[in-house]
């Protein structure tokens, strides 16, 4: 496994990022009702995209892995799972920065800010599995089970939460979709964000799967060499024990 | 011919570990104890916590299911974890036993400790939120059986994954709650609307998503077992 495709991607990733942080703070014009702080949207968006792909792809290498048992799955769910954990937590953070001022508060509990830490709460058991079980030989299986029922699971939260939310009166005037792109500048700020945070996020995943990869060669060879060293110490015992019989 | 013998298989194996887990709790009563007394601590601490006025739904909706997830996620799977004490559960695999029907003999036993505990719950609230006893209590046992259903098929799963794993005590809460958010939501809300006695339009709204809970639960459950039990 070369690292040339890990350090391409670092390179674009670099350049991608360079071109955003210049859109979003220079670029890009101010948004006439909120301000400055609508800024953050383009972070805060992409952050968003890549924390749902990244959990998506934990589930589809956790039913890979349960289907053909090979541990290149295992390894890729996990990392997936890190990286998009990572985002996740970063589009909490982002999104109560600019609550803050918009809406008054750090945290309400509005329909989509409720499904996103559920989400954030069920790949945090799922990591926390992954370290308690660290150990044992079963838990590449322990963990898709987990991370496929808790995908299974996020369309249900989607409409309870909505639900729970349309019903009760919110406390606060939650103006979704009021960041109203009205500037072509805005559009392409956001596509360009996006795609800086795709490779960015492709790339983390690279480095942490390459990681894991080397992780699982090291344990198979360790393994390997407790084999042989049992073997070792059979056939000198057998060898001690045969001039006597 | 063949196909009936195997599900005949099945369910005499289900009947036999299910009658062999009432058995035990018979004669014990470990179980249903647990989960009573658990019942009734956090009811006692919510009315202290809260110090709420008497007669609110919304706040005895929560506090019964407050009182169920803590009891469920202690006490619901200790039929399947006695399993794993003494190593049972090496000859319960070696058993020609099929693996869906030790899940759903586990399933329907934690559903029975939980659905005893929340009947005692149900009365312990009526009492400490000084709710009137009436027709209203019937609507709710649809809620409470679906959500110790939903929640039994969670658990059961999920425990198996704990009780693999040596540091892992306090893994079930930490994986069961957070996917059982829905059910959770839609439970509260139903409950709220049987004791508040609100139209029954309200009240099916929610029932139709504790049951999509409960079907997703139950057939992940029965599908995932397998990979879950099935030891190195």
């Amino acid at each position: 496994m070369s690292a040339k495709p890990a350090q391409w991607l670092g390179l674009v990733t670099l350049g991608m990022m360079t071109a955003a942080i210049f859109m979003v703070f220079v670029y890009v014009p101010t948004e006439a009702q909120q301000g400055i702080v609508q800024r953050i949207f383009y972070f805060h968006v992409p952050c968003a995209w890549v924390a749902f792909a990244a959990f998506a792809l934990v589930a589809l290498s956790g039913t890979f892995y349960l289907w053909f048992g090979q541990q290149v799955w295992d390894d890729l769910g996990y990392a997936a799972a890190e990286v998009g954990m990572l985002f996740c937590t970063l589009v909490l953070i982002t999104g109560s920065i600019w609550a803050k001022p918009i809406w008054g508060a750090w945290w309400t509990w509005d329909s989509r800010l409720t499904t996103t830490l559920v989400l954030w709460l069920l790949y945090a058991g799922y990591l926390m599995l992954r370290v308690m079980a660290a150990e044992i030989p079963q838990v590449g299986r322990l963990a898709a089970v987990v991370g496929i029922v808790a995908a299974a699971d996020v369309p249900v939260i989607i409409v309870s939460v909505r639900l729970w939310r349309t019903i009760h009166p919110a406390v606060l005037v939650t103006r979704q979709g009021g960041h109203g792109l009205e500037d072509p500048r805005m559009i392409a700020t956001l596509l360009v964000s996006i795609v800086a945070f795709t490779a960015l996020w492709l790339w983390l995943l690279m480095l942490r799967f390459a990681t894991l990869r080397t992780k699982t060669r090291i344990d198979n060879l360790h393994r390997e060499l407790l084999l042989v060293e049992a073997e070792l110490a059979d056939r000198s015992i057998q060898a001690r024990l045969s001039p006597s019989t | 011919m063949d196909r009936r013998v195997t599900s005949n298989q099945k369910a005499w194996a289900f009947t036999a570990i299910l009658r062999k887990d009432l058995r035990l709790e018979l004669r014990t009563g470990e179980s249903t104890i647990t989960l009573v007394f658990l019942s009734l601590l956090v009811l006692t601490v919510l009315t202290f916590a809260l110090d709420a006025p008497a007669g609110d739904p919304a706040i005895a909706a929560g506090a019964l299911w407050v009182a169920m997830i803590f009891a469920g996620t202690i006490g619901a799977t200790r039929a399947l974890i006695a399993e794993w004490q003494n190593g049972c559960v090496r000859a319960l695999l070696l058993s020609p036993a099929d693996r869906a029907a030790i899940y759903c003999s586990k399933l329907v036993a934690s559903f029975v400790f939980m659905a005893l505990a929340e009947i005692a719950a149900m009365v312990l609230l009526v009492l400490f939120f000084n709710l009137d006893f009436g027709i209203r209590l019937v609507r709710i046992a649809p809620v409470l059986a679906m959500g110790a259903l939903g929640f039994a098929a969670l658990a059961t799963l999920l425990a198996t994954i704990q009780v693999q794993i040596r540091v892992g005590d306090l893994l079930l809460p930490l994986l069961a709650i957070p996917v059982f958010v829905p059910a959770l939501i839609a439970g509260v809300k139903a409950t709220n609307a049987a004791l508040a006695g609100l139209p029954f339009s309200g009240f099916t709204q929610w029932l139709k998503i504790l049951g999509a809970c409960d079907i997703l639960f139950l057939a992940g459950g029965y599908l995932l077992f397998e990979q879950v039990i099935s030891g190195d």
